[in-house]
């Protein structure tokens, strides 16, 4: 019965804040510079998808997203995994990864852009900067966290190095590296805007701030409920993955 | 039993209802005599209501039908002359082990200097002097319900509703600390109402041993315990003890099948 | 030791490589040696222009997370007592926080203008959601049976929150303050490079348009050293406010 309710009462609100957004603006005067309609945005909406360069600016947008993240996933687990496995590279590179990990490296943006233009490469480069993160130190707290009752069990067995990381290890790892995904995941979707705000031919994020420059509100709004859609999706599909592969809550929204 | 009693049960039932599932019964016209001083064990099979029936007699459960009378007056929700002893021992994690103790005389109203002397007084009974600044955390389970007891005995109840204060526990830490119980009762001679599921523990505490029916619980059967206090552990050895655990496992043997 | 070795290496290479080796022109234009970067950082002290640049971002930062506060907690605690109000709330919440703040910017920017407000708005946004759904976990998670101890002690409704809940949410809440914090940094440099006039977001994104790498990041490395004094403060407090609890693995 919950979950009905809750989607339910959620179709409610947003039927509702739409509706009432529609209805006062179509009562009171209001500036085209400043504001716009949700009708006019479902017009620019339609025209971008199904004539416009909306298509292409997300293609753009996504490949240099989908090259960062598969970046940040082959090199941070792998150093993830030795940082678990043996602590003297632990205690190397931990507080060097901890001191990056805390700083705003997106403020090294400006610099990547300009170094290294605005191709595929230096956009994938930012997005991997900010995503390899979560995947080195979750798969490093995965590797600690393996519960030391089963390696015991395999190695009484005999069992080598090698099998320990498949059969314990790794599969114990899964459930962080999911949660690593989701964090990744947002961060990379951050780096790829920023990149393509600061500067850009095209993309996602080029589209909406060109849009918001040249005051065509409802196109603006257009992208970024297209972006909405794309990150809420992206963010409960990990989501519903890690709810299946972890028994271990990762937490939060 | 002479005169009237001190906590007398009539007809209490309990039934517990949820939105998706059939009602359940837990407890059905259960009948309960104790005097004062004295301590009573209930036993009986897994959801026969015997925790139930503490929650009521606390105040916290309301029942259904049937009422309790505490000296005279019908219980309606929780009061200074009943405190309870938590299964899962039930301390703040986040406060002292003297804070915890702390915990229902700051609830009653006590001022803070008169609070701390009370408190102090009740770790040094239940044993635990030093550990006054400890952490839940960094405390054995054994030390952990002495806290819990120290802090249900800090109001002065003159009822003790303990509901297995000492399953979570380890065999040797148990025996350990049935006797520190006995030993704080006999020194403080409250009325206990202890709810478990072992009947060694039940016979070598008690002055009487309840054992209630499966689900819904009621009363099959009264043993009264005639051994002599106060009670060492050579007892339990002893022939009389044996026939008596024989008598409740008697009785409750029938009701572990019903149940199970 | 290990650890320190790898944290000088870095910076001793950078240091000495360029002037040992010729590096291609472009990547000279780019590239400052640590002793540049200290240099340029002791200028811009000097000068007062960092200071400038600082009390603008730290305004905005400021002004940011503590409206964060001041809506998120009492809302998080809202959302975990009334059920269906968080069922209602949920798809909002829920975009807003999947959604990268960025993309309101240009929005922002034109309803408020350049000035610190585009900017503290972006803060608010960034950091109000860990605070709400951390506070709203940590009223969520509160103890059932501790409920019953204070209970069968004839405590109220309200002793119940006080002794029980409330105590029970705080680590919850800090670590959202954590997680706010990082965020709300972020918020503001982002948010100072495309529309902002001062602060150290846009000394940043200025000093590289005009191929000042020692300034820029000599910029960098303040955020840097602020973002962690912060982090390490908030990790303190909440190591000490959290004495109470057994040990756990460090995951994000």
């Amino acid at each position: 019965m919950k979950p009905w309710r809750r989607l339910a009462l959620g179709t409610l609100s947003v039927v509702t804040f739409v509706v009432t957004w529609e209805v006062v603006l179509a009562l009171v005067r209001w500036d085209p510079f400043f504001m716009t309609t949700p009708s006019h945005i479902g017009t620019a909406l339609r025209e971008q998808l199904l004539g416009g360069r909306l298509w292409r600016d997300i293609g753009v947008s996504a490949e240099a997203f989908v090259v960062g993240l598969g970046l940040a996933v082959v090199v941070g687990i792998p150093i993830g995994l030795v940082m678990g496995w043996r602590r003297r590279a632990a205690f190397a590179l931990d507080p060097l990864l901890t001191a990056l990990y805390a700083s705003p490296l997106i403020a090294l943006a400006p610099l990547i852009i300009i170094t290294a233009g605005v191709g595929l490469g230096a956009r994938a480069l930012l997005v991997f900067l900010l995503a390899v993160f979560p995947f080195v130190f979750n798969t490093f707290a995965g590797v600690r966290c393996t519960d030391p009752l089963l390696v015991n069990v395999v190695r009484s067995f005999g069992g080598t190095d090698r099998d320990l990381y498949v059969k314990v290890i790794l599969p114990s790892v899964v459930p962080y590296v999911v949660a690593a995904a989701r964090l990744a995941i947002g961060r990379g979707l951050i780096g790829i805007l920023v990149g393509e705000f600061y500067a850009a031919s095209e993309g996602l994020g080029f589209a909406i701030s060109r849009f918001g420059d040249t005051y065509r509100l409802p196109e603006m709004f257009a992208g970024i409920v297209v972006l909405a859609v794309v990150a809420v999706g992206l963010t409960s599909g990990v989501r519903r993955i890690e709810a299946s592969v972890a028994p271990w809550r990762a937490g939060r929204r | 039993m002479r005169g009237s009693p001190f906590i007398a049960a009539d007809g209490v039932s309990v039934t517990f209802r949820s939105a998706n599932r059939a009602p359940v019964a837990a407890l059905a016209d259960f009948d309960l005599r104790v005097a004062r001083g004295q301590f009573v064990s209930l036993v009986g099979p897994s959801g026969c209501g015997k925790s139930t029936f503490l929650n009521v007699v606390l105040g916290l459960q309301r029942a259904d039908a049937g009422e309790v009378r505490i000296d005279g007056r019908r219980v309606d929700g929780p009061a200074p002359d009943r405190a309870m002893v938590f299964l899962e021992f039930g301390l703040l994690p986040w406060r002292t082990a003297e804070a915890n103790v702390e915990l229902g005389l700051e609830l009653r109203g006590m001022a803070s200097a008169e609070r701390r002397r009370r408190a102090t007084e009740l770790i040094q009974l239940v044993g635990l002097t030093g550990f006054e600044r400890h952490y839940p955390h960094e405390l054995s389970g054994g030390m952990k319900q002495r806290v819990g007891l120290a802090r249900a005995l800090a109001t002065n109840p003159e009822i003790l509703l303990m509901d297995e204060p000492f399953a979570a526990l380890d065999a040797q830490t148990r025996d350990l600390m049935q006797a520190e119980l006995l030993a704080v009762w006999e020194r403080t001679r409250k009325t206990v109402l202890f709810v478990t599921h072992s009947i060694e523990e039940a016979a070598y505490l008690s002055d009487r041993v309840i054992v209630l029916s499966a689900r819904p619980g009621r009363s099959k059967a009264e043993i009264d315990v005639r051994l002599p206090r106060p009670r060492d552990y050579e007892m339990r050895l002893s022939p009389e003890f044996n026939e008596l655990k024989l008598a409740i496992w008697n009785a409750l043997k029938e009701e572990l099948k019903a149940g199970a | 030791m290990l650890g320190s070795t790898a944290l000088l290496l870095p910076l001793v290479l950078w240091e000495v490589i360029p002037r040992i080796v010729t590096l291609p022109r472009g990547v000279r234009l780019f590239l400052a040696t640590p002793s540049q970067i200290a240099a340029a950082l002791g200028r811009l002290v000097a000068s007062g222009e960092l200071q400038q640049h600082f009390t603008v971002s730290a305004t905005e930062f400021l002004i940011g997370l503590g409206l964060s506060v001041v809506v998120g907690l009492p809302l998080g605690v809202l959302f975990g007592r009334v059920a269906w109000l968080d069922d209602l709330v949920d798809p909002f919440v829920t975009a807003l926080n999947a959604t990268p703040r960025i993309v309101w910017l240009p929005l922002l920017i034109l309803w408020f203008g350049l000035g610190i407000w585009s900017k503290v708005l972006i803060v608010f946004l960034g950091a109000v959601f860990p605070l709400l759904v951390n506070t709203y976990e940590g009223v969520r998670n509160a103890d059932r049976v501790l409920v019953n101890v204070v209970r069968s002690f004839g405590g109220s409704s309200w002793q119940v929150a006080r002794i029980v809940v409330l105590p029970g949410a705080l680590p919850y809440v800090v670590a959202g303050l954590r997680l706010a914090i990082g965020r709300a940094v972020l918020g503001v440099v982002v948010g100072e490079f495309f529309g902002a006039s001062r602060g150290l977001g846009y000394m940043i994104a200025s000093a590289a348009s005009s191929y000042r790498p020692d300034v820029m990041f000599a910029g960098v490395l303040v955020l840097m050293a602020l973002s962690l004094v912060l982090t390490f403060s908030v990790q303190a407090v909440e190591a000490r406010l959290t004495r109470w609890r057994p040990e756990a693995a460090k995951t994000f």
